[in-house]
């Protein structure tokens, strides 16, 4: 690897504060397992480090009335061990468990991940479908939005320059909300997703109520197929209502041919995939209900 | 920069440029060249050691980030008297053939049975799935790394 500076910065404000005045010549440093990988073989113009895994303000996992907060640089192995997020977000603890392997899991950061922005990504689904919201900090403070909104396209967010990615929420009320997640790769291990697919929604009887479905590797970005959602709404449980949803969303992807897999797999995968994330998100909120009575 | 760490249970440090690697520091500046440079890009293991606890590819963690932690490399595993349960199962069960792969397979299955000795088949495959052998086949490693575990847990149990 090429000479570099190794900056380790006081504070998120004071990382914000190094990048602007280092310029395009410094890059934030969280896990490693992707930049590191680039440094040695791609370094392009990078000559100084800012290594923010350590900020307070990007670390820890904390329940609040407001729900769940996420530091950006939590690692995902942490995630998988966490007792808060085995009990409440079990779906997001199975998406990290999908990612690389133990080695990489241990260094690689639920914000890394989401920022380096592969549509991908195995943790976006699963947050999407719990309505996540991530906190930015930059040059103009803070700023907050719904996680649909940070991703922009392969490899961009919506990170303006020297800006970071602080934290992730998951708001109370879909904490423990019944929810799916399936990934398929061509091995279980160090694979990336052919397609993956979250599902979450809550039954009022019969009545499928705040139904979400998002997936991953099917279009530029992490995407929520939200005409198949709305054709959920409100309906009853019924196994043709759930395939005729998984029918919609693979009209909503815009998957690719790629030396993984054709485009045609792809769209099989998505309706297979949709089809199982509802199935099984069907069968937990039943499961809830069925305790809910015994109680 | 200087870097201090300990690594299996001794204080030691140096003074490296920022952008070596952990795997770089213990192979050319600690003398440790058990850790080995597979890929150089996190997919094979064989750099795989334990920082603070967790298991990691060396290869991917800069030095600077270790500092001040806890590291186990591959040279630590075996005592001057013995060999750990570990490698003596593999050395049964012939779980080698070249053995490059061997340090960081070892060091992940002993990262997987110090929290859990008695591991299932898919335990197994699950903790080892970042550790590439490209000669024998996986089986005989896991059946000596699940032999390995009731081993530890023999020895616990008798002490």
């Amino acid at each position: 690897m090429r000479p570099m500076n190794y900056i380790v910065p006081e504070s998120a404000e004071a990382a914000v504060a190094i990048l602007a005045e280092r310029g395009e010549n410094a890059c934030p440093l969280a896990g490693g397992t992707d930049l590191v990988v680039d440094l040695k073989h791609a370094p392009g113009n990078i000559n100084a480090l800012v290594d923010v895994s350590g900020l307070e303000e990007f670390r820890g996992i904390d329940e609040t009335d407001e729900g769940l907060r996420i530091g950006s640089m939590v690692t995902y192995g942490e995630i998988m061990e966490h007792p808060v997020c085995l009990e409440k977000t079990p779906e997001v603890v199975a998406a990290s468990h999908t990612v690389g392997a133990v080695q990489t899991r241990n260094l690689g950061t639920i914000g890394g991940n989401l920022v380096t922005c592969v549509p991908s990504a195995d943790s976006a689904p699963a947050l999407m479908v719990l309505d996540a919201e991530v906190t930015l900090i930059g040059i103009n403070g803070w700023r907050r939005m719904p996680i649909e909104d940070f991703f922009v396209g392969p490899r961009k967010t919506i990170l303006e320059p020297y800006e970071l990615l602080a934290e992730i929420w998951i708001p109370s009320h879909t904490l423990a909300k019944p929810s799916s997640f399936y990934k398929f790769g061509l091995r279980k291990g160090q694979a990336l997703a052919l397609v993956n697919a979250a599902a979450a929604l809550e039954l009022d009887g019969e009545r499928i109520v705040a139904p979400r479905i998002a997936l991953g590797a099917v279009a530029p970005t992490p995407i929520r197929a939200v005409k198949a959602e709305a054709l959920l709404d409100g309906q009853a449980v019924d196994a043709k209502l759930l395939d005729e949803a998984a029918k919609i969303a693979v009209t909503e992807s815009k998957p690719i041919d790629d030396f993984r897999a054709s485009k045609s797999y792809r769209r099989q995968l998505i309706r297979t995939l949709t089809r199982r994330v509802l199935e099984r998100s069907v069968e937990i909120a039943r499961e809830r209900q069925e305790k809910d009575k015994l109680h | 920069m200087l870097v201090e760490l300990t690594v299996n249970g001794e204080s030691r440090s140096a003074n490296v440029p920022p952008e070596t690697t952990l795997l770089k520091m213990l192979r050319e500046h600690l003398g440790l060249t058990g850790a080995k440079l597979g890929c150089d890009v996190g997919d094979c293991g064989t750099c795989t050691v334990i920082v603070d606890g967790v298991s990691v590819n060396s290869c991917l963690m800069l030095a600077g980030r270790a500092d001040g932690c806890d590291v186990t490399t591959i040279e630590g595993l075996a005592t001057a008297d013995d060999l750990h349960p570990l490698q003596q199962k593999f050395e049964e069960h012939g779980a080698l053939q070249c053995g490059f792969c061997g340090p960081g397979m070892l060091i992940s299955a002993k990262n997987l049975l110090d929290t859990n000795s008695e591991p299932s088949v898919f335990e197994v495959r699950d903790a080892l799935a970042g550790n590439l052998c490209r000669c024998t086949g996986y089986t005989k490693i896991i059946e000596a790394v699940i032999e390995a575990g009731e081993m530890m847990s023999q020895e616990q149990a008798t002490v």
